[in-house]
């Protein structure tokens, strides 16, 4: 066969694999972020050149004997260019880090290995070791095999894949900063093990048992997820329920403030009344009216305003944000800083995944205790709005210093010495990865304003 | 003359919020008459459908037996009437002013538990309102507004450097002086709409005119009055320095 001729052939089953990539990328990494045309366009063109680059690579390297070298060796390179291939256009695709995108390149790679077998067996059972192009009869069936059975038996695969459930799996074990070595290695050296394995074991001959080592191979990946995953969730719940138990903490704290004020409350209003009584009696009306305003400011200082914190707090439903709340409200309290909370509706749930809201509003927060702390008469302002479809958050604080709008931001930016300055731009980071969130940073009156708008429908 | 209603469920507090906004207008001379003294929300948006002027609007929070809350009545309010002022008057323990603010851009929050404080409060808002009223008709300054989902802003023009497009869809990142905020927009559109005042200096930059402090020719960069920078396209090289000063470089 001519170069023309295999890279002719490789094109299409390069076009399968890459369709193949892009949902099994889209099960394992989740979907694909929108990033304006020219993104589009530079996934088009990278798309198109990992097709025709790997395609004619690919027949290259059979005519010039690479593939055939001992002991596999050819084979083995052949698959990492292949998978540093997916990796690169992976890479490009969603702009996620060389590791996330590698393993999920080597992870498709095993499942096309997977598909490939299935197809090769298929050859086993039914069709020809031999097929000769130039008999008509041969070349139906070769091209039956190649544009039908392969892509099915990968339509297999990834079917099998998108029911499992392993994508969600795998997506938190992405997410865990440190990757479980034992995945990783066993990933990193997939293609060199298979490759050395397979021969060895089987020999020249393809039987059904051969589909067991890419089958095992994912097993056991799919087990040490779901192990790591359980751990994971374990961790997570330990996590919900130590927030919770500091809730409750801090909740109990306040009412029994609350009641000792009240108590104090109490005993102050009985001495009032005492002497309110005696000047009723007198027919003193300025008296009982200073008295009724006296009264009603005092509960509205000593009670009032810890009752109004905790039907706000009431109206955040969503726990890990009431957690980060309460645990920064309770913050504030003890350094004495002067803080008002405002949920006028229930706050139930968020588009936002929760450890990138807390994020944001931790950073957001930060920095308003950051500026105001030490300093008399600072005030901050939480307020959480859901209205319209739409949740705002808004975190305004008293300004004492000044703002470098021109420098806002950018990594490294502070105005509170060295060991700062990376949070606004964390924050900024993190709201590019969203479609729907919007910010708003302004001056006005006298008082930073940070708002972050998320549209939920 | 500005219009001013009373929404208030309790008669003898809004009889006493009336007598004493008339006495204030009748003493400090203010531009404003009472129209409408109601305890019923729906009357108060009966009158405002045919009437056109902006008005002052004294509303409490809890208003039993109505249709609505004063929440909601603002917002219809707001619907009918964008420029006037709302006031809330009110006993309401959990009132949460700033919402109330952010959303319908309320003026002030009164509280009436206390005559005194709530008589003070109402003669305050009054002197704000023809203050502000007195300003906005000794200059009209030019707004750019912009919708973020359920919000509308209104930016000094004057006051904005310029539009950036964002690596997010259709974004555009907006910075004034002292405002930074992202919308969804498209430059060119933006080009054409202010076009006498911004100048399109790069694909993905429009700049205000009169905030360019000049242009350094080896980077191809503006450099903006308050020392921030943005790239230029080559072809806008001739008309910037031209802007700037001949000599400038």
């Amino acid at each position: 066969m001519t170069f023309a001729q295999i890279t002719a052939a490789n094109v299409w089953s390069l076009t399968v694999n890459t369709v193949f990539l892009l949902w099994m990328s889209g099960i394992l990494l989740g979907r694909i972020p929108r990033c304006g045309i020219r993104h589009a366009a530079g996934c088009i063109l990278a798309g198109t050149c990992r097709i025709l680059l790997t395609a004619s690579s690919g027949a290259a390297c059979y005519l010039a004997g690479v593939l055939r070298w001992k002991y596999g060796i050819g084979m083995i390179a052949w698959q990492y260019f292949v998978i540093a291939g997916s990796l690169l256009f992976l890479k490009i695709l969603y702009r996620r880090s060389f590791r996330d995108c590698f393993l999920c390149a080597v992870m498709v790679e095993i499942l096309c290995t997977y598909g490939q077998l299935l197809s090769e067996l298929y050859i086993q059972l039914y069709g020809k070791n031999f097929y000769n192009i130039a008999v008509a009869e041969d070349r139906r069936e070769y091209l039956f095999w190649m544009m039908v059975v392969s892509p099915a038996c990968l339509l297999l695969c990834g079917f099998g894949i998108d029911r499992s459930g392993m994508g969600k799996t795998y997506r938190k074990w992405l997410e865990q900063e440190k990757v479980h070595k034992g995945i990783f290695l066993l990933l990193v050296f997939f293609p060199m093990v298979y490759d050395l394995l397979e021969p060895v074991i089987y020999g020249k001959e393809l039987k059904a048992a051969v589909l067991l080592i890419p089958l095992s191979l994912l097993l056991v990946i799919h087990l040490i997820c779901v192990y790591v995953g359980r751990d994971w969730r374990q961790k997570e719940y330990i996590l919900a329920q130590q927030a919770s138990l500091r809730q409750q903490t801090i909740y109990i704290e306040k009412m029994e403030r609350m009641q000792s004020e009240l108590r104090r409350f109490r005993h102050d209003f009985q001495n009032m009344m005492a002497g309110i009584y005696l000047q009723a009696k007198e027919g003193d009306l300025e008296a009982v009216q200073n008295f009724i305003q006296e009264m009603t400011g005092d509960f509205d200082r000593q009670v009032g305003g810890q009752i109004q914190l905790m039907n706000q707090l009431e109206n955040i439903r969503v726990m890990a944000v009431k957690s980060l709340l309460l645990e920064k409200l309770a913050c504030m309290q003890q350094e004495g800083m002067s803080c008002e909370l405002e949920v006028y509706n229930p706050f139930e749930s968020c588009r936002m995944n929760g450890t990138d809201l807390c994020r944001c509003l931790g950073i957001l927060v930060d920095n308003a205790m950051d500026e105001v702390r030490g300093q008399k008469g600072g005030r901050i302002h939480l307020l959480i709005s859901v209205r319209n479809g739409c949740i705002t958050f808004v975190i305004k604080n008293t300004l004492f210093g000044t703002v470098d709008f021109k420098q806002l931001g950018r990594a490294g930016y502070t105005t509170k010495g060295s060991g700062h300055g990376t949070g606004l731009d964390s924050y900024r980071k993190i709201l590019e990865r969203y479609d729907s969130v919007f910010s708003f940073t302004a001056i006005q009156d006298g008082c930073f304003v940070q708002e972050l708008k998320i549209k939920e429908s | 003359m500005l219009p001013v209603y009373l929404c208030e469920d309790d008669e003898r507090i809004r009889e006493a919020e009336r007598i004493w906004l008339e006495k204030q207008i009748l003493i400090e001379n203010f531009d404003m008459e009472i129209v409408l003294c109601t305890g019923r929300p729906e009357e108060l948006l009966e009158r405002l459908s045919y009437e056109q002027r902006q008005g002052v609007y004294f509303l409490d929070v809890e208003l039993k037996g109505a249709s609505m809350d004063g929440f909601q009545l603002g917002e219809e309010i707001r619907k009918m009437d964008a420029g006037g002022f709302l006031i809330y008057v009110t006993a309401f323990q959990d009132l949460a002013f700033e919402t109330f603010r952010y959303h319908l851009e309320a003026l002030d929050y009164i509280c009436k538990k206390d005559p005194g404080q709530m008589y003070a409060g109402l003669s305050q808002c009054l002197k704000v309102i023809a203050e502000r009223v007195g300003r906005e008709k000794g200059g009209q300054q030019e707004y750019f507004t912009v919708k973020t989902l359920d919000i509308v802003r209104h930016i000094p023009l004057g006051e904005i450097l310029y539009f950036a497009t964002s690596e997010r869809t259709h974004r555009i990142e907006l910075r004034a002086m002292q405002e930074r905020l992202d919308f969804i927009g498209s430059m060119s559109k933006l080009e054409e709409r202010l076009k006498p005042h911004f100048v399109r200096v790069h694909r993905a930059y429009l700049v205000r005119k009169d905030q360019i402090a000049g242009i350094e020719r080896k980077s191809r960069e503006i450099v903006l009055k308050n020392g921030e920078r943005c790239p230029f396209s080559r072809s806008m090289r001739k008309y910037l320095e031209s802007l700037v000063c001949p000599k400038e470089g």
